[in-house]
């Protein structure tokens, strides 16, 4: 019996006296999601597999799974969060600056945490946050205004809140942070309004600022030389999806946003690193150790911000630690993540844009695919082959699931000129000409040849996540509203609902007083599923 | 085309309920008056700014002194017409109501001009009780150390005069602010738990209990469930002497918001 309830405090607090509340331990973050009952982190564990050992609702019962609970708030907009769980309390962000902990088996409310945010808020895609970090009992956020905060986990108290920077020069946090050790990670969002990119790593204890790494090379840095004159300076190069960690090598995988201006190149010459890259950092001092660039001089506006999966396989005969990841640009990539090694890349949705990838991991680049002043269809579409809904990893079936986004967009060049906190784009991008070619599927790969080897096709291309249980289920949303379960062997789809808003996050699963439920975000609300 | 406008409003004037303000002070006394300013507080307001005026979005209204002015007139002027280019919306309600929002208003805080001021107390010997003696820091928090199950006293210079922290030394359960109801229950296997109130619907409550534990119970398995208008924290009239009392008082009045800025940041 695993009793992870309030209810559970209660009787260990009845068996020993002295019982300690109990608190997220640095072990449990290992663990998780091993351990199954709780959800800790934003990907359900450091590798950003969102694969769940819980296997109480799997492929025999699924059709009976039926809605528990749902949580409403006034919300306007993008419901991005995944919620975090532990012992029985669900811990969420609501857009655009509240924390809430709810029941996790009710869905009531225990309290809430708002934040004070400036009114002229400046961001790109919508006031949205994405969710937070646990560790001892405290909550950690990334704001909107361009904070790293802490709360206290019972009563939502904020115990310290550190500036990253200034936001009204474009700067915003929306990502989940990172917890590794006592440090906490957060990097800024902005890559539209000329940033320059950083990572931070806070004191858990303090709010103190351990280190800085800037993901666009200053004067005298690696890098700084793939930057034409002064254009490092707006940069871009943002933050804004939680990174993946690998403990025994120490190093933290974070995907970097694009260039800016997004679709003039033309002032920024160069690859532009660490753009549209992967970079591995060493957790405690916020070194680079390796980066692999996945589109050099990006003129489409295809950050790297899709989850980093961390795998340990066979490739070639050898065993291997291992980094794959499905990009924006339409390619799936295959990395050793110790070294940085380019293994291999495939295309896994419809691509124009490359003639295909040479062996050193570069682009081959398909000529007059640029932007231009008179418009050009390239595909995939400004939003990528996928974006940053999270991908899920089975280690039961061996298959990387991808949220898949078909299509082309039109891409217009123009010019631009910086001025601190607008919009730095370069033109812009068009779709309406071509979305009545859009299409979307939720794709079951081999990771290491990426072979394909299910497909199950969506109406539209989706804004959310997977999830993998080892029920043999793999969950998805979709953007005309719909909930489902598909079976991870096959695709086949084995339940539905309608949850009458646009999923757009990824979903989460947790036990509760003995019982498995799968969490997800849709329109303006949080529903979670259970058996009866 | 201003006079156009205000022309159009004229006209219209007599069938709006526009909260034209006739008064300088705040007509509103009665105990009527101040239960429905807290309803329609609770309505227009709560959201952003809390029940306790402390937490939330708006901005902190537990507090002596407001930035956009603390006289009748001009607090009226801003809850009615809200600050533009904020989220501060102004409320389109009759006259009367705001006043009665605003008399609900000046529970939060102490009435602009008295001050929470030391008095005959020793501030050190206030600090030294609040953590030793006193055990306050058991239940309250200042700034990041002390316990959960009371408010935070981080800023309680701004949010109280002396005479409320006499009272609620004295007399606590003279005034138990919503999120701090107390609850007494006793579960099905016969365990008695104590603690302060975070939630209650239909089938559940939801509180911390003395040892700060986040718990949920089935309403219809308890043997029994009291919500008596007590408080948790003791009356301390008779532990404390009146010159102790004094000390926590000039104690509490050097805690401000100025205070904290010149720390960690
Ligand atoms: C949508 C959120 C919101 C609502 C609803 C709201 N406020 Fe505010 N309020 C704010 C914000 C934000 C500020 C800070 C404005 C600023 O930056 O000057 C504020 C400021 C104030 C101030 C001035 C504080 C000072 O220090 O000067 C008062 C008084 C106030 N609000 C009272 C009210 C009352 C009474 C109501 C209900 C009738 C109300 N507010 C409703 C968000 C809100
Ligand atoms: C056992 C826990 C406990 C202890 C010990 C305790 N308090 Fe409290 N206190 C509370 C609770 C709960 C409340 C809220 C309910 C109420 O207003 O009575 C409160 C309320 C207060 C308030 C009024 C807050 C308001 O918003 O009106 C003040 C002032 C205060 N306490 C000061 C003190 C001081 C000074 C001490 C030490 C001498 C102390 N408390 C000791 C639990 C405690």
């Amino acid at each position: 019996m695993r009793l992870r309830t309030p209810f559970a405090i209660l009787a260990s607090a009845l068996l020993c006296a002295a019982a300690l509340p109990a608190e997220v331990t640095l072990q449990d973050l290992l663990d998780d999601p091993r351990v199954g009952a709780d959800w800790l982190n934003y990907h359900g564990g450091y590798a950003g597999h969102r694969h769940s050992l819980l296997d109480q609702i799997d492929r025999s019962n699924v059709e009976s799974l039926r809605l528990e609970w749902a949580f409403q708030e006034r919300i306007s907009e993008k419901f991005e969060v995944t919620p975090l769980v532990h012992e029985g309390i669900m811990y969420i962000t609501v857009p655009p600056g509240d924390v809430y902990a709810l029941d996790a088996e009710t869905g009531a409310r225990l309290w809430r945490y708002s934040r004070r945010l400036p009114s002229k808020l400046i961001a790109c895609c919508g006031l949205v946050n994405r969710g937070l970090a646990i560790l001892g009992d405290r909550l950690f956020m990334a704001t909107l205004d361009a904070y790293t905060i802490a709360l206290d986990s019972k009563t939502g108290r904020l115990l310290w809140e550190t500036q990253l920077i200034d936001y009204s020069l474009g700067y915003s946090g929306t990502h989940a942070p990172l917890v590794v050790k006592d440090m906490v990670m957060v990097g800024t969002a902005g890559g539209e309004y000329g940033i320059r990119g950083f990572i931070d790593a806070f004191d858990v204890e303090t709010g103190e600022r351990r280190w800085r790494f800037y993901t666009v090379p200053g004067p005298g840095e690696f890098g700084r030389e793939t930057w034409a004159g002064d254009s490092w300076k707006t940069g871009g190069a943002s933050i804004w999806i939680t990174p993946s960690y690998d403990p025994e090598l120490d190093l933290v995988y974070w995907g970097v946003g694009n260039p800016g201006p997004d679709w003039n190149g033309d002032v920024r010459l160069g690859d532009n690193l660490f753009s549209d890259s992967v970079v591995a950092l060493e957790a405690d001092t916020g070194t680079r150790r390796w980066h692999f660039q996945f589109t050099p001089h990006d003129v489409h506006d295809w950050d790297a911000t899709q989850v980093m999966v961390l795998l340990d396989k066979e490739y070639r005969g050898v065993e291997r630690k291992l980094l794959v990841t499905a990009n924006r640009n339409g390619f799936i990539y295959l990395l050793d993540r110790q070294t940085g090694e380019f293994l291999r890349a495939t295309q896994f949705v419809k691509q124009t844009w490359a003639v295909g990838i040479s062996e050193d991991g570069r682009p081959i680049r398909r000529p007059g695919m640029e932007p231009s002043a008179e418009g050009i269809e390239v595909f995939p579409t400004v939003a990528g082959g996928t974006n940053w809904m999270s991908p899920a990893y089975s280690p039961d079936t061996g298959m990387l699931y991808v949220s898949c986004r078909e299509g082309s967009s039109m891409y217009y060049k123009g010019d631009t000129e910086y001025r601190p906190g607008t919009r730095y784009w370069g033109s812009m991008f068009v779709n309406e000409p071509t979305m009545h070619n859009w299409w979307g599927a939720v794709r079951a790969f081999d990771p290491i040849s990426a072979d394909l080897i299910w497909e199950h096709k969506l109406f539209q291309p989706a804004w959310a996540g997977l999830l993998s249980t080892a029920g043999g289920l793999v969950f998805a949303g979709t953007s005309d509203g719909f909930f489902k379960a598909l079976d991870s062997g096959s695709g086949e789809e084995l339940w539905r609902i309608n949850v009458g808003g646009t999923v757009q996050a990824s979903p989460m699963t947790f036990e509760v007083a003995g019982r498995q439920m799968v969490a997800v975000a849709a329109g303006g609300s949080l529903f979670a599923f259970a058996l009866p | 085309m201003r006079n156009l406008l205000n022309l159009a409003a004229l006209l219209a004037l007599p069938v709006l309920l526009t909260a034209a303000r006739t008064h300088e002070t705040n007509p509103m006394s009665s105990a009527e008056d101040f239960a429905e300013g807290r309803r329609l507080y609770r309505i227009h307001c709560g959201v952003c700014h809390g029940m306790d005026g402390n937490t939330g979005r708006g901005a902190r209204l537990a507090r002596r002194s407001y930035r956009h002015g603390d006289s009748d007139a001009e607090m009226f002027d801003l809850i009615e017409g809200g600050v533009p280019g904020t989220d501060m919306p102004g409320v389109w309600l009759e006259e009367d109501d705001i006043w009665r929002i605003l008399l609900f208003v000046r529970t939060f805080a102490a009435k602009a001009g008295e001050s929470c001021v030391a008095g005959q107390g020793d501030v050190a010997a206030g600090e030294r009780l609040f953590s030793g003696q006193g055990s306050c820091l058991a239940c309250h928090t200042v700034g990041p150390a002390g316990g959960r199950l009371g408010p935070d006293m981080s800023f309680a210079g701004e949010m109280f005069t002396p005479d409320q922290i006499r009272r609620a030394l004295l007399e606590p359960a003279a005034d138990v602010a919503d999120r701090y109801r107390t609850v007494r229950l006793v579960t099905a296997g016969g365990e008695r738990v104590e603690g302060v109130v975070l939630n209650e619907n239909s089938y559940r409550i939801y509180i911390m209990d003395r040892a700060e534990n986040l718990r949920a119970f089935d309403k219809g398995k308890l043997q029994s469930l009291e919500t008596p208008t007590e408080s948790l924290m003791p009356a301390y009239g008779n532990l404390l002497t009146e010159a102790q009392i004094e000390h926590l008082v000039a104690y509490l009045c050097t805690l401000r918001e100025d205070r904290r800025e010149g720390g960690t940041e």
